[in-house]
């Protein structure tokens, strides 16, 4: 197998049991035979070393009569193109427009450092100059992590004890706003009382008015409200979700029975809120639903993604954040054994790994699992066991729950699968959160602080000691998966990102109509929170 | 008709008239619901649709149009007498159209089914965008039971009746276009559609369709797109709609445009379009120009759905190099399911051997199976449990037949054996290492044409080559009549003797199945018989592991030692590989033909068997047939759950039991045995009085339904149709209201109206409220009587008993534990032959309306004959009707058939009893009742129960609650008035050669159907009634095991551990594909899906049962302060995760398999254990 792209080096290396300085795959891609730089590299390393660095390269490519490094061919490296039309904000890159008459169009404008396929004669001793390219990032610090915390056993008290914990913490988040009287003293203040109720969604039914009686649970008991079908407010009724956590404020009704509700109060996320960055000027790559083991998985598209990784315009891009669906898994659905690639789970993960360690080794990875992982599809989910960790160790991830909360640099990346999505989507009026714009229905969740606030439909609950699914802290950014969209925009300053996906369309989404967002890996400015999206289809 | 059919008819309605005298006098003292019988007798299908449809009138026009035209054209000759009303009292335009479109589908139907009642809700006049009125036909799920071409002939009418009154045609918006395609998808993936129509053919549809296509909620699951329509009601699937729309419309197209075109109001010039597949847009040249065709037939579409049965004949070059056989098909191994075992694998050699025929309790969707293969298969079969099977149709009942080959085994000692005897089948069965081959499975003619089934490959067998012995000059009748020659199992001379007499092939008795060895272990097999010796009459031959084994897939029996195997009976075997009698082998393999030696690539030695011998040997078993077990025969009686003496509400009372006398004992805040309950009013006629009986308390009038409007107070009558609005508010009134019972003092009294003590029974059931629209409670008195004969009641005030239907064309009394005498007393006078009825053993030919009772069903209609003549006695005060004293009374008494979505009772006459836990009554009396005999049950009913006691007071006004009550009863069987396929049905003695030689080539059942008589070439003749004949008999209809061993081993596991235990015995079956299938089709659903439930759960009060969608923030029950539970429990969750882990393991299964399970595990792990604080396993070491 030919070894001019740099990801192919990787591999290569990788199946020998070596990770590598990206300089140093930088420099045997481009020698002009790989195989044989390649060889006489692993010969220069000593006996014992892990990874092979640059010197090792160099050594080896001084001491051989390698050829001079020719022009690599274009045809095997397409360009990865940003996608302008779609970037979020201005960033500095989006200013590389896509130029297929371009000779290098892998290297960017802003970036000027070494061009070595443009110039055939470039001594490749030149890049040593560019040493400094190396990443250094620091490792994410991880909050909601419950992977080995799993205390739940099953039994109704903890799924009370849930409710309870998210109703806590969620009143807690509204009782600013409002003074809350427990519904079962309600009845007690009397006809035309002003009152105001922090409850859960417990049932939301039209009336034969058509007006909404909307019922909210608290500790104490549940209450009914009554919303005006001819109230600005009525809208709202729309966007709620059982089980959310909601205020309401308004007047009790003459027998004392129903509240008449003038206002609702969401938890959500305050206007003024401010997020975080990073202080110097540093990246990450937002990726999820790579799905390895379908026949739909594209290798090639990953290869490009690893590969451009490698180059030096990648070279700020020190995290790679993946919100679940590693693998395509088994099982997930009837009969899936016939349209897999790999029908070995481990086998799958083992793939994955290996796809893994085509990303520069020295980048930061956390991962999640998704609902097509071998964990428990009941959230929050648990991070992967240990025999899988075993299969994904080469690169040294963070593997955490889902959701989990990822400190990157001072900015916080809330990091959910988004299995809730679906139900965001199937409930909420088309304009308020469809499949075409994930991140709008990424915008209700946060305004909920709640990852998956209705029980009981499609969205899958294991009691714990607390509700792992409440957002306490608004995060700076919110990153999801799942729907195979890719969709992102603020919602209070808040960056929401739903990334795409690796697999090419399957024909259970060509029978419904989805049209799948594949190969785009979000680059997210820490620094800044821009964003764009980069393109390797 | 014949003189004897008549008068076999006319006895059976004097009976039925006297019956209805008695009940009669006893329903007119008032104290039923009504003072009438409410089952009325039709004569004729006429009568049951007028009666089921409720509109007068009806029957008289349908009888004069039958003689003229076809059920169809009747039907839309009735949609004139509708609109002009001159049939129907119908004022309003939809009332009429209404009528029409339910008149038709109850022609179709024959009056028997539910479908025109309750699958057709209402039609409505709507309007379309441009302010014209359209039709909208609202359909309902038990549209289901009426077939699609009825179904879509209901569209036809309604568009009939439409054109005929002026309306408008429907203009589908858009979003309701796409809404019927997103729907159907929905409902095909929720319940499954017979055929689904691609989007695009859904669109077309409902883009042309004239009439709007409407109806009931069916699933949970609602679409995702296009919701909250403003001209559909819901947003779930609307399962009648997707059922006349899918199996309807779309696949009975041609059939509609048969009957457009004589329409000329109608036009549905579209059709031609659905027909060809022109409608996308794309490609419609191309389909015009293949198929330009005028589409009368209505196969288009069915013919895709089968294509891949049919694929065989196709691939056929020029030189065959391997036999005819027909394509193995998995389907049926589908779904399977732990506990229920699989016979034999698709095709697979030692499975069940097709042999053509039809045995006397045979035909109509049964398959013939030998008495010992029940036993050999662990008794998991016996007479009437169905099978899943893999041709000629989907599912058949099982019955016994001893006239064909039972199953070959190798015993623990190493013995082959053909086993013909159950007997002895039950003496060896514990020793059986291997079942080698499972014997002959009889399928009958009828059962090909029924599933428009190609025949195949025939087995060789003795009533074929007895017809190739004529064909080549023996005399047969001499050999028939030669009482030292065994035409079934002659010796071995004789075999070798016809052979070299007759240019006949070798009797199928030394046949063997030289298919299933390959050419190598035939040679090998006849070296190895050379170099044997014979000893005393027996063939010695070296034991090596191929001989054995060609031994035994030859299906020759032998014993055998260490190092030898005995075959007794040899010389044909020596003959047929080429041996002489002094083992000097005659042929070389060189002397083989290429041919012969490339046959199925070598697998197969019959060609070359062929070569060596200078006579013919035929193919023993070409077809083998795979199956699996469905479900398990059924004879029990039908209890409701829980079980009900008498429908008299006593709310929560009587605890769960439902309990009277505890609920009478019950003290509430009003007094002893003293609640409100919402019941029926009624008003006495004569003295005004008010109560909920329907016999006046104070002056034993009988009482009426009393409807006052809760807004204004007017009292109101029911109209025609038994609706009720007022007058004046035009809402609907209802006579139920809130009444105080002292149930104490009704318990009471009613013990001592009928002289009973408390303890003439053990508990007297009530229940809890009533579910009727106007809530009528019968009388105690008749609970008491059922409590004390232990029977109880159905919803419908009638008891049932349930049993597997199976057919019987003739019978001996012997077997039905009933003498001659009985027979003759019947009307029985002739056996089949002719003979005068003169033993118990003959074999008589069963007329139409007689059934045989099962022991079960026989002892339950004693019990329910003591109850109505204690009934008659002591409550009404008659004299008794039964007076049965022991169980040959209830010969010559008449029941009712009775099958589930019908609402028609077939009369029938008991002639006997049957150990086997079965229905058996003549087919057309099943297909009366619409039901065919592939594993089916229903019910029979003591005729004076039903007369006395049902009524449609009692039916729960809900949904589908008038299907599975006795609306009407037919009281004769016209042979053209029943579910044709039983007119598919051969009633011969023989089937003729050229049958035969026709299966070898596959023909399809229609090239020879004019050389075998079916059922529907009698009809109309006068001998519809008589001359089933078949060709195998069978001792007895109740031979093997009276239970399957599924109803006799305990726990699902049991069921599992034997069920893959026989897998490993069977050699047609592959163990470790059961044991696959069982973890893929039901432990690993059932884990997935109770793990999802579980992550998902209602919760439930133990105090008040109260539920709620989520855990109450609360804790307790909001209702009642009471603890609350899950109702997904970890215990229901892993039930199956260790035992199918240990299959997975012990069964070899898939790695896929196995990780999938391991998976799961620990997501149970993760779910249901503590991380801090979990048991040490042993994986945790590992």
């Amino acid at each position: 197998m030919p070894l001019e792209t740099s990801s192919r080096v990787v591999q290569a290396l990788a199946r020998r049991g070596y990770n590598a300085e990206r300089e140093a795959v930088t420099l045997i891609a481009e020698s002009s035979s790989p195989e044989l730089a390649l060889e006489s590299a692993i010969e220069a390393a000593p006996e014992d070393a892990l990874v092979l660095t640059t010197d090792h390269v160099r050594e080896a490519l001084e001491a051989e009569p390698v050829p001079d490094p020719k022009q690599v061919d274009g045809a095997n490296r397409s360009p990865p193109s940003t996608d302008t039309g779609s970037t979020a904000t201005d960033t500095a890159s989006s200013a590389t427009t896509d130029d297929p008459a371009r000779e290098d169009p892998s290297v960017s404008s802003g970036t000027p450092a070494r061009e070595p396929h443009q110039d055939a004669e470039t001594d490749p001793d030149e890049t040593k100059g560019t040493g400094a390219g190396a990443r250094s990032p620091n490792p994410p610090v991880v909050a909601n992590d419950m992977t080995g915390a799993s205390t739940g056993t099953g039994a109704y008290d903890e799924f009370v004890g849930v409710f309870r914990d998210r109703y806590e913490r969620l009143s807690g988040q509204l009782r600013g706003r409002v003074n809350h009287r427990p519904a079962d003293s309600i009845e007690a203040m009397g006809g035309g009382a002003d009152v105001e109720l922090i409850g859960l969604v417990n049932d939301i039914r039209s009336t034969a008015s058509g007006h909404w009686l909307v019922e909210l649970e608290d500790t104490t008991g549940t209450f009914p409200c009554l919303v005006m079908k001819d109230r600005d407010i009525a809208d709202l009724v729309d966007e709620l979700l059982m089980d959310e956590c909601i205020a309401v404020s308004g007047t009790l009704a003459d027998d004392a029975g129903i509240v008449f509700v003038d206002a609702i109060h969401f938890p959500d996320v305050p206007r003024t809120y401010r997020p975080s960055t990073a202080d110097r000027h540093v990246q990450a790559a937002l990726i999820s639903d790579v799905h390895v083991g379908s026949q739909e998985f594209l290798a090639d598209a990953w290869g490009r993604f690893a590969d451009w990784l490698h180059t030096e315009e990648a070279e700020t891009v020190e995290y790679l954040l993946i919100a679940g669906d590693m693998v395509e898994g088994v099982g997930v659905y009837p009969n899936q054994d016939e349209e897999l690639d790999i029908v070995d789970i481990y086998d799958q993960y083992e793939t994955f790994s290996e796809h893994l360690k085509e990303v520069p080794g020295d980048m930061e990875i956390v991962m999640i699992p998704g609902n097509h992982d071998a964990v428990r599809l009941a959230e929050p989910q648990p991070g992967f066991d240990e025999e899988l960790r075993g299969i994904m160790s080469a690169h040294d991830p963070q593997i955490v729950s889902n959701p989990a909360v990822v400190d990157v640099e001072g900015v916080s990346v809330l990091m959910y699968h988004g299995v809730s999505l679906d139900e965001v989507i199937a409930e909420l009026p088309e304009e308020k959160a469809s499949y075409d714009e994930p991140h709008k229905a990424m915008y209700q969740l946060l305004k909920k602080r709640h990852v998956a606030p209705q029980f009981g439909g499609k969205t899958r609950v294991a009691p714990e000691e607390r509700d792992y699914l409440v957002i306490d802290e608004v995060p700076d950014v919110f990153h999801t998966g799942h729907v195979h969209k890719l969709g992102w925009g603020k919602y209070h300053n808040v960056l929401a990102v739903n990334s795409g996906c690796w697999q090419a369309q399957t024909d259970f989404q060509k029978s419904v109509n989805i049209d799948p967002d594949v190969a785009h890996a979000p680059i997210l400015d820490l620094d800044t929170l821009d964003m764009m999206v980069r393109k390797f289809v | 008709m014949r003189p004897d059919d008549e008068r076999y008819f006319t006895r059976i309605e004097d009976r039925l008239d006297e019956a209805f005298e008695r009940a009669e006098a006893a329903k007119a003292q008032g104290k039923d619901p009504e003072t009438e019988i409410e089952i009325p007798v039709a004569r004729d299908m006429a009568d049951r649709v007028e009666n089921i449809l409720g509109i007068p009138g009806v029957a008289e026009r349908v009888r004069e149009l039958e003689g003229e035209m076809s059920r169809e054209e009747a039907a839309l000759e009735l949609v004139t007498d509708f609109v002009e009303g001159t049939v129907g009292d119908f004022d309003s335009r939809a009332g009429k159209i209404e009528g029409a479109v339910r008149t038709a589908v109850a022609l179709l139907t024959e009056g028997v089914v539910a479908a025109p009642i309750e699958g057709i809700d209402r039609v409505e006049i709507l309007e379309n965008d441009d302010g014209t009125e359209f039709i909208n036909v609202y359909y309902a799920g038990p549209i289901r039971s009426a077939g699609g071409t009825a179904q879509a002939l209901s569209v036809l009418v309604g568009d009939y009746a439409r054109a005929l009154l002026g309306i408008e045609e429907y203009r589908a918006r858009d979003d309701e276009i796409e809404r019927y395609a997103e729907e159907i998808g929905l409902y095909d993936k929720e319940t499954g559609l017979q055929y689904t129509p691609k989007d695009t053919e859904t669109k077309f549809i409902a883009e042309h369709m004239p009439i709007m296509l409407d109806g009931e909620a069916t699933g949970d699951e609602e679409v995702s797109g296009f919701r909250d329509l403003e001209r559909v009601d819901t947003n779930n699937a609307r399962g009648g709609m997707c059922l006349v729309l899918a199996e309807g419309i779309a696949l009975k197209a041609p059939k509609i445009q048969r009957y457009t075109r004589q329409l000329d109001e109608v036009d549905w010039p579209w059709l031609q379009d659905l027909i060809d597949g022109t409608y996308d847009d794309t490609d419609d040249e191309e389909a015009d120009a293949e198929d330009g065709g005028d589409g009368s037939e209505d196969e288009t579409h069915e013919d895709a759905e089968i294509e891949g049965e049919e694929s065989a004949e196709q691939e056929e070059p020029d030189a065959p190099t391997g036999p005819t056989r027909a394509d193995p098909s998995q389907k049926f191994l589908r779904d399977l399911i732990a506990g229920r075992p699989v016979f034999g694998h698709p095709s697979e050699a030692g499975g069940f051997r097709l042999r053509y025929g039809r045995a006397r309790n045979h035909g109509f969707a049964t398959a013939g199976v030998h008495p010992a293969t029940m036993h050999i298969v662990d008794d998991f079969l016996a007479t009437g449990t169905q099978i899943k099977t893999e041709r000629p149709g989907k599912a058949g009942g099982v019955i016994p037949v001893d006239s064909i080959d039972g199953p070959t085994v190798r015993l623990a000692n190493g013995d082959v054996r053909r086993i013909d005897d159950p007997a002895e089948a039950k003496e060896v069965r514990n020793g059986v290492e291997e079942v080698l081959d499972l014997g002959e499975y009889l399928v009958n003619f009828g059962e090909f044409v029924e599933n428009n089934h190609p025949l195949v490959p025939a087995s060789y067998v003795r009533e074929w080559w007895e017809q190739d012995l004529a064909a080549a000059g023996a005399d047969l009748q001499a050999l028939e009549d030669d009482l030292t020659t065994d035409l079934d199992d002659p010796d071995a001379e004789q075999a070798l003797a016809w052979v070299e007499e007759f240019d006949a092939p070798l009797h199928p008795a030394y046949t063997y199945c030289w298919h299933d060895i390959s050419v190598d272990e035939y040679d090998a097999l006849a070296d190895a018989a050379a170099a044997g010796e014979v000893t005393g009459d027996l063939l010695v031959v070296e034991h090596t592991d191929t001989v054995r084994r060609a031994l035994e897939k030859l299906l020759v029996e032998h014993t055998q030692t260490e190092d030898a195997l005995r075959i007794p009976d040899f010389r044909p075997l020596l003959r047929q590989l080429g041996l002489t009698d002094g083992l000097r082998r005659e042929w070389e393999r060189a002397d083989l033909s290429a041919e012969a030696e490339e046959w199925d690539g070598g697998d197969n030695a019959v060609r070359a068997v062929n070569e060596v011998v200078d006579f013919e040997v035929r193919e023993r078993a070409p077809t083998r047939i795979g199956n699996r077990m469905g479900r398990p025969e059924k004879s029990e009686s039908r209890d409701l759950s829980p079980a009900v003496h008498t429908l008299f509400p006593i709310t929560e009372l009587g605890g769960s039991q439902r309990s009277i006398g505890e609920a009478a004992r019950n003290r509430t805040d009003k007094g002893k045995g003293v609640y409100d309950v919402l019941v029926g009013e009624r008003e006495c006629p004569d003295c005004g009085e008010h109560t909920f009986k329907p016999q006046c308390p104070a002056c034993a009038a009988h009482t009426e339904p009393y409807y006052e409007c809760d807004e204004c107070g007017t009292v109101c009558e029911p109209d025609e149709s038994g609706r009720v609005e007022c007058p004046r508010c035009e809402r609907e009134v209802e006579s139920p209201d809130w009444h105080t019972i002292d149930l104490n003092d009704e318990y009471w009294s009613a013990l001592e109206r009928t002289d009973e003590r408390e303890a003439s029974f053990e508990i007297l059931k009530g229940v809890k409220g009533l579910s009727s629209s106007d809530k009528t409670p019968e009388p105690i008195e008749k609970g008491v009587f059922r409590a004390k004969h232990g029977v109880t009641s159905f919803k419908d005030g009638t008891v049932r008993y349930d049993m597997t239907d199976l057919p019987v064309t003739s019978v001996r009394p012997e077997e039905l534990d009933v003498t001659v005498d009985h027979f003759r007393e019947l009307g029985y006078e002739t056996d089949i032959d002719g003979e005068p009825l003169i033993h118990d053993d003959q074999l008589v030919e069963l007329k139409v309306q007689d059934v045989v009772l099962s022991d079960g069903a026989a002892e339950h209609m004693m019990k329910t004959a003591d109850f109505v003549d204690e009934l008659l006695e002591d409550f009404y005060g008659l004299d008794p009707f039964y007076e049965v004293n022991e169980r040959d009374d209830l010969v010559g008494e008449l029941v009712f058939g009775m099958a589930p979505h019908t609402s028609a009772a077939v009369v029938g006459r008991v002639i006997g009893f049957t150990s086997a836990a079965v229905g058996y009554a003549h087919p057309y009396f099943h297909a009366a009742k619409r039901r065919n005999c592939d594993g089916d049950e229903d019910c029979v009913m003591l005729l004076m129960d039903g007369l006395l006691n049902f009524s449609k007071s009692f039916l729960p006004d809900k949904r589908g609650g008038q299907m599975d009550a006795p609306l009407v009863m037919s009281s004769r069987i016209d042979p053209s008035e029943i579910d044709d396929e039983a007119h598919n049905m051969d009633i011969v003695r023989q089937y003729p050669r050229e049958f035969y030689e026709a299966s070898l080539e596959m023909a399809d059942p229609e090239e020879v159907e004019d050389l075998i008589q079916l059922g529907e070439d009698t009809l109309g003749t006068d001998d519809e009634y008589r001359g089933f004949d078949h060709t195998h008999d069978t001792s007895d209809i109740a031979l093997g095991p009276d239970l399957s061993a599924y109803k006799t081993l305990g726990s699902m596991m049991d069921k599992m551990d034997a069920q893959l235990e026989l897998a490993r015995k069977l050699r047609a079956v592959d163990e470790t594909d059961v044991a696959e299938r069982v973890i893929e089709y039901h432990f690993l659903p059932d884990l997935i899906g109770n793990l999802r439930a579980f992550s998902r759960q209602e919760t439930r009060c133990l105090d008040c049962g109260e539920k709620y969608r989520r855990m109450p923030l609360t804790g307790d029950c909001r209702e009642c302060g009471g603890d609350m539970t899950l109702t997904v429990h970890r215990g229901s969750v892993n039930k199956y995760m260790d035992v199918a882990l240990r299959v997975a393991k012990e069964f070899g299964c898939r790695e896929y398999t196995i990780q999938r399970l391991e998976i799961l595990e620990r997501s149970l792990e993760s779910v249901f254990e503590n991380d801090k604080n979990k048991q040490g396993s042993i994986a945790d070491f590992m």
